[in-house]
């Protein structure tokens, strides 16, 4: 059961005087989607490197709490365990390509040849995660001649092709298309349903809600709220924190328009749906 | 005209376009440049700056021929923001960073300090004035290099994703310095994938589909062809689809507007 | 980006030789033209050399390398014809200074035996990819990270050539002038130079990051994607490369006697 517990989680990086993450507490269960929300500097990236074990094992700093996953502290194992189940997207695409392969196609290939698959499993698997983000036909170009988009669709496709059961994605679409972003959310919770955990950093509120069970928001190193898309962007401080609900909850906040919990609609077919069943209501 | 684009090709391997036959004019309009993945928008926009040379046809800054024309010189007309940050960024401080291009484009050392210090403010980043850039998180690395493209005070100015890793107040900033480069009657082009970002702020909007203009026009007009951004891997904005899903036939663009109608 | 090498893409028998053999036939010509000392062997080994390398498709860029070291060989000749302590016959003399028979038979010895080995060097290095070489390698035990190290190692220079580009449109971007004058380009080009390193040293402690996340260190037996079957023709290459050399110890053994 790849169960995900923090307990009382504080991080410093080195020569920083402030708390990164301040007191974080959560548990999070096989198989959630789970977003992360919050303004610049709120701690995100490093919430995700204390995952997955970067933090404190790479970059030293002052760290108290525990991260346990699978009844294993994070902390006291090595990476390279813990790689092999945890995947990591980073937000940066352009620092994530591994400079010793020459195509697209084994650059997905070097986690695979580091996990020991049979050559027949790991040429479908990067079939299967070219295909998936769309680089099929620019598997033999050279990592570092692609787009910006691109390029972070091989940093995705290289993680999914690994199939870890806890994949962690930092702002993962920031560079994407419109239809590109939609198929990494689609992707990404057809995992979920195959049991994998899903932790997810993301600014695109309007299709994480559509997609998450939970949102976690963060501000100032701290956990403010952890709770369900709906009631996380029904809250009246948000600007508070730095973030911003999806458009189609601001729309109704401004009108008025709330269901019968007293929640606003937080995905586009939740607000048609209340207006739909608001016009029979008033005819 | 700002920029006028004739016929314009380019290949990075020869026999692969990735621009076939651009023909685009520029006038002062605040302008989006959208597309898929790959589509060739950043390429276009480093031809536009002169950092590529057309392999056919030819692009005028202002008049000049970007063939015939260094990009030094061409630098005090146009100013791009790069995709990567990691691409712009290469002095110890930020505020040497933000400092450099208005000295090599002639400002002295004082107009050039007070015209840093004023782009960090507008990027709110003058408290980090004497960091290192290389110590700031790729947000803050973003806003640097919009910064230092604004320093240089330049008539055209090109956003390659501004928005890239930023948070609803830093967008909101972006969006404010765009406003303001408009009021300036500067030429503000940006290309993004955010599509409520471009029907918040921008006049015109282009799409570009695998080298070609496949769409050009007023934002509204071109964000009402939802059949024909589809084919570009694109979609109109989120408020303009809950509108057509309430079975509005009007393009509601954003959320000002979309106040003007009842819903119920 | 590419990788840094004189690899030269071709398709040819010798471009499809396994890595190993060619490694071996460095070896074999360096103990042949260290054991043996006979002008018409040696010869006949470089004249071989000369045939794989032109089955190679590789010959014309054999050249430059041996023009490169045309320099030390010509040195190497002017020194031993005048200064080998065995110099007793006098072979002709340029001005004042006397060349000697002894030293330039030396001489010529040596450079052959340079040659010699330069051209088996080079059948490697311009018929193997450089990353098909380091594969090779850790598929026969070589570990993994030294193969990875080795692997960026020869993306280091060009990396920074690339980034020393990318610094230089930056630059140029913002109104330094660039193009034009060398006494210019060279200006704006030292300058380069620290943000160039600074920014790979950077770019490293991320991929590092990344890699880790790629499984990099983990303990698991690596496999390879790319196929490695060795062909017999491959087999009996090496069995005939390794006769070789015993056959050459040998005989230099008891041909000493
Ligand atoms: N390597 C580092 N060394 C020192 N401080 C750091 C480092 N990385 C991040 N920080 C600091 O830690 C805090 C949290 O940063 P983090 O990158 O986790 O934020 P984030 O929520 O991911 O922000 P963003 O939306 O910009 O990606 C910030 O104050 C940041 O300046
Ligand atoms: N240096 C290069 N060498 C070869 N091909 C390149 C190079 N840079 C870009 N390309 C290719 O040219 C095409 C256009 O790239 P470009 O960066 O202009 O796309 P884009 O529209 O900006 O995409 P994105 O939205 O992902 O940033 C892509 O298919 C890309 O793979
Ligand atoms: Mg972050
Ligand atoms: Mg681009």
């Amino acid at each position: 059961m790849a169960k995900i517990v923090v307990e009382g989680l504080k991080y410093r990086y080195p020569l920083s005087q402030k708390l990164a993450l301040n007191d974080i507490s959560f548990e999070i269960n096989e198989g959630e989607f789970i977003g992360i929300i919050g303004a610049n500097g709120a701690g995100k990236s490093t919430l995700c490197q204390a995952l997955t074990g970067i933090v404190p094992l790479f970059f030293k700093g002052d760290y108290g709490g525990r991260v346990i996953i699978d009844d294993v502290e994070v902390a006291k194992s090595n990476l390279s365990e813990i790689s092999l189940k945890i995947g990591m997207v980073f937000q940066n695409p352009f620092t994530q390509i591994t400079g010793s392969k020459l195509t697209v196609y084994e650059e997905v290939a070097f986690g695979l040849e580091n996990m020991g698959f049979e050559r027949e499993e790991m040429k479908r698997r990067i079939d299967d995660a070219l295909m998936l983000l769309d680089l099929y036909r620019h598997k033999d170009k050279n990592p570092f001649d692609l787009s910006g988009g691109q390029m972070q669709r091989l940093a995705i496709a290289s993680i999914i092709a690994m199939q870890p059961k806890i994949i962690v994605l930092d702002e993962p679409t920031s560079q994407l298309d419109p239809q590109g972003s939609n198929e990494v959310f689609k992707a990404v919770s057809d995992l979920k349903k195959k049991g994998i955990t899903v932790i997810m950093v993301e600014h695109k509120v309007e299709k994480l809600s559509e997609y998450a069970d939970r949102i976690m928001l963060l501000h100032d190193g701290r956990l403010i709220d952890f709770d369900t898309p709906s009631k996380i962007f029904s809250k009246d401080d948000l600007k508070d924190y730095g973030v911003v609900e999806p458009v189609f909850t601001r729309y109704c906040k401004k009108i008025g328009l709330k269901d019968e919990r007293g929640l606003y609609p937080v995905t586009l077919d939740e607000a048609v749906n209340l207006v739909v069943k608001k016009r029979e209501h008033n005819s | 005209m700002n920029i006028i684009v004739k016929d314009l090709y380019f290949y990075y391997k020869e026999g692969e376009d990735v621009l076939k036959g651009i023909n685009l004019e520029f006038d002062d309009r605040c302008t989006a440049i959208i597309g898929q993945n790959g589509a060739g928008k950043t390429t276009f926009v480093k031809l536009l700056k002169g950092l590529l040379k057309p392999k056919k046809g030819d692009i005028f800054i202002k008049g000049l021929n970007t063939k015939e024309t260094t990009v030094a010189k061409l630098a005090s007309i146009i100013g791009l923001v790069f995709q990567n940050p990691n691409d712009q960024i290469f002095k110890n401080k930020v505020l040497d960073e933000v400092m450099f291009g208005p000295l090599n484009i002639g400002q002295d050392k004082n107009l050039a300090f007070e015209n840093a210090k004023k782009a960090l403010e507008l990027v709110a980043l003058l408290q980090k004035a004497d960091e290192n850039p290389y110590d700031l998180t790729l947000s803050e690395r973003k806003l640097i290099s919009i910064a230092s493209i604004l320093a240089m005070d330049t008539d055209i100015i090109i956003l390659d994703e501004p928005t890239i890793a930023q948070d609803f107040i830093s967008r909101e900033k972006i969006k404010n310095i765009i406003k303001k480069l408009k009021e300036e009657g500067k030429l503000v082009i940006t290309i993004t994938h955010d599509m409520d970002f471009v029907a918040e702020n921008f006049e015109r909007t282009i799409v570009f589909n695998q080298g070609q203009v496949l769409l050009d026009g007023p934002t509204k007009e071109v964000f009402s062809k939802e059949d024909i951004l589809k084919t570009a891997h694109l979609e109109p904005p989120y408020i303009t689809q809950l509108f057509k899903r309430l079975g509005f036939s009007e393009t509601v663009l954003n959320l000002e507007e979309a106040l003007n109608y009842k819903i119920l | 980006m590419r990788m840094m090498s004189l690899y030269k893409d071709k398709d040819t028998i010798i471009h499809k030789i396994d890595p190993l053999n060619k490694i071996l036939y460095i070896l074999a010509s360096i103990l042949i033209t260290m054991l043996i000392s006979d002008f018409k062997i040696l010869t006949l080994t470089l004249v071989f050399s000369f045939l794989l390398l032109a089955i190679g498709k590789v010959i014309k860029n054999v050249f430059p390398i041996i023009s490169f070291s045309l320099i030390v060989l010509v040195t190497i000749v002017v020194i031993q014809g005048l200064f080998n302590p065995n110099n007793k016959i006098p072979l002709f003399n340029i001005g004042q200074f006397v060349f000697y028979k002894e030293g330039i038979i030396y001489s010529f010895l040596l450079i052959l035996r340079v040659l010699n080995i330069l051209c088996a060097f080079s059948l490697l290095i311009l018929t193997t990819k450089p990353s098909d070489l380091i594969e090779n390698l850790v598929r026969r035990g070589l570990s993994p990270k030294l193969g990875y190290v080795l692997a960026s190692v020869l993306q280091i220079i060009p990396q920074m050539l690339s980034t020393m580009d990318t610094i230089l449109d930056a630059q140029r971007s913002r109104g330094l002038e660039t193009e034009g004058k060398l006494i210019k380009r060279l200006k704006a080009f030292i300058p380069l130079i620290g943000p160039a390193v600074m920014n790979s040293l950077i770019s490293t402690r991320e991929r590092a990051m990344a890699l880790e996340m790629r499984g990099f260190n983990s303990n698991i037996k690596k496999t390879f994607l790319n196929e490695h079957n060795e062909t017999s023709m491959d087999k009996l290459i090496r069995y005939l490369i390794i006769a070789l050399i015993i056959f050459t110890i040998v005989w230099r053994l008891v041909w000493l006697k």
